[in-house]
């Protein structure tokens, strides 16, 4: 019970479409305004123990952004329950999330905060995520001033320097330039040394099979293939 | 660890445990983001926080002209000049339109909170309300400097002021509370609520006295619109000099819709919780 990082059980992701703005609000009283559903994720059953790491392949539309939300509680699942022991950390769309107005610093604090860290502790990360990211005397400036890339390596600095239990990478780490993209793949190595769980998401199997040693295969919402990343990678480019 | 389940099997009560709890833990950052919703109003313009007052005096001097000056109707009302009387009614109208108008689209105005990671939602409305009023506290303050100025100093009945301050806090943050989650699912919702702030303005007795209408059924409706009773509320401090409780029965009406909007509150964010991510 105790090593388990992530299960899902019985977990299904359902939009709701509708055609116009006025029929979503009137479908909040009336269950029966017509709308198309849209399955994302289906009856889904995962567990992921402590310690694990996941590569979870699938082509566009296959459920994986769906999957990653609810595991960081960004949405919720319309059945089933979704169980997550330990601070999430999720290093996807790095250059938003901030708080314009704040400053980095700042916003370190409020990242902080909500993945639930007392401020202490916060305080004592803050000098090694200032100085990871490489932002200098930016970092008491607004993040409205940043441009892409700073966001970009303040981002990255602060979701794997707050020691997450579990970490979850989306395929594009393109961040900043070549130097600082090397340094973020080693970063990423190193704290995978530890006892941390991670999910890595991606097209690129090659990737995949450097970090990875369990694969899961998604398609339409459900997962049609959970195996070693070997056999996991076979089966997803035989198949696709 | 936590545990995340189908919202629809969240509770009443559930659903406002949270709520409470995420405004005790996240205290400290309700009061920075409400910091930062100021900073975000009023630093891009070069006057910045001048502004919080300007855009009230004009609004004010054209009522005032309009009334003391066109209508020629402004008189004296309880012993004081019309315009001093007008402002004490207005000042918290100010906030009040501002949470009509804004604080039904704080949620959607700070979107990223919501998509982007696993924020307490419940907390918008509610740094939105202590940002806007913020600019409400310093307004009274202006007021209550220019009563002085015009040696009209403050009685005894200025104690109950923070009473109604609360009171009109309470009610805009409740609202808010409503407004903003079914507006961030769908943008109909604001621009209906846009569309009556006007209405409201005019049919809740700010700029003109509900107790001196003649009609007796009007007077009675008017007096049970909480807008209302919490303007009256403001002039009982100033002008008036009327105890909330020499009141009982607007007290009554207004803990009631209180009570109803809060309790409006609750379902519309328990009922838009789960979707909210997913729209925005």
């Amino acid at each position: 019970m105790d090593d388990i990082a992530i299960r899902f059980t019985n977990v299904s992701k359902i939009y709701k479409l509708y055609s116009s703005s006025r029929r979503r609000l009137l479908g909040l009283f009336f269950k029966r305004i017509p709308h198309k559903e849209k399955k994302a994720v289906l009856h889904m059953d995962l567990t992921i123990h402590r310690g694990e790491s996941v590569a979870i392949l699938g082509r566009n539309g296959a459920g994986k952004s769906t999957l990653l939300k609810m595991i960081t509680g960004v949405t919720f699942p319309t059945e089933g329950e979704i169980e997550v022991n330990g601070i999430v950390s999720a290093l996807l769309e790095l250059t938003s999330g901030f708080d314009q107005e704040f400053t980095g610093r700042e916003n370190i604090y409020l990242k902080g905060r909500i993945l639930g860290l007392p401020d202490e502790e916060i305080a004592k990360l803050e000098p090694e995520i200032v100085e990871f990211a490489e932002l200098e005397e930016y970092i008491d400036q607004p993040v409205r001033t940043y441009s892409s890339g700073m966001k970009a390596r303040l981002g990255f600095s602060i979701c794997v320097n707050i020691h997450p239990e579990i970490l979850i990478v989306d395929e594009a780490l393109s961040v900043g330039d070549r130097a600082f993209r090397d340094k973020c793949i080693q970063k990423i190595e190193s704290i995978m040394q530890g006892d941390i769980t991670m999910l890595f998401v991606t097209h690129a199997t090659e990737t995949a099979r450097a970090f990875c040693k369990r694969g899961v295969v998604m398609k339409s919402g459900r997962i049609v293939f959970d195996g070693s990343i070997d056999d996991a990678i076979a089966y997803y480019n035989k198949k696709y | 660890m936590s545990v995340t389940t189908a919202n629809k099997k969240a509770g009443v009560g559930e659903t406002i445990g949270t709520i409470l709890r995420d405004h005790i833990v996240y205290r400290k950052q309700i009061v920075k983001l409400a910091v930062s919703d100021l900073r975000r109003t009023y630093r891009a313009s070069a006057l910045g926080w001048a502004w919080a007052v300007i855009k009230p005096l004009v609004t004010i001097f054209v009522y005032w002209f309009a009334f003391s000056i066109g209508l020629r109707k402004g008189g004296d009302i309880a012993g004081y000049p019309f315009v001093l009387w007008l402002i004490c009614g207005i000042v918290p109208w100010f906030y009040m339109s501002e949470m009509l108008t804004l604080g039904t689209e704080c949620i959607l105005r700070n979107r990223y909170l919501v998509t982007k990671m696993k924020y307490p939602v419940s907390t918008i409305p509610t740094f939105t309300s202590i940002s806007k009023f913020t600019v409400h506290l310093i307004l009274l303050v202006l007021t209550i400097l220019i009563f002085i100025l015009t040696g009209n100093m403050p009685t005894i009945y200025m104690l109950q002021l923070p009473f109604y301050m609360v009171c009109n806090f309470l009610f805009f943050t409740g609202w808010a509370l409503f407004a903003a989650p079914i507006a961030a699912i769908s943008t109909d919702f604001s621009n209906l609520v846009k569309s009556f702030v006007t209405a409201v303005f005019w049919l809740s007795g700010i700029l003109w006295e509900v107790d001196s209408m003649h009609h007796a059924l009007a007077r009675r409706l008017l007096m049970l619109n909480p807008v209302t009773f919490l303007c009256n509320g403001y002039r009982n401090c100033f002008v008036y000099k009327t105890w909330f409780f020499e009141q009982p029965k607007r007290l009554l009406y207004f803990a009631v819709a209180l009570v109803v909007l809060y309790a409006l509150a609750f379902w519309s964010y328990r009922r838009t919780r789960s979707e909210m991510a997913d729209v925005l």
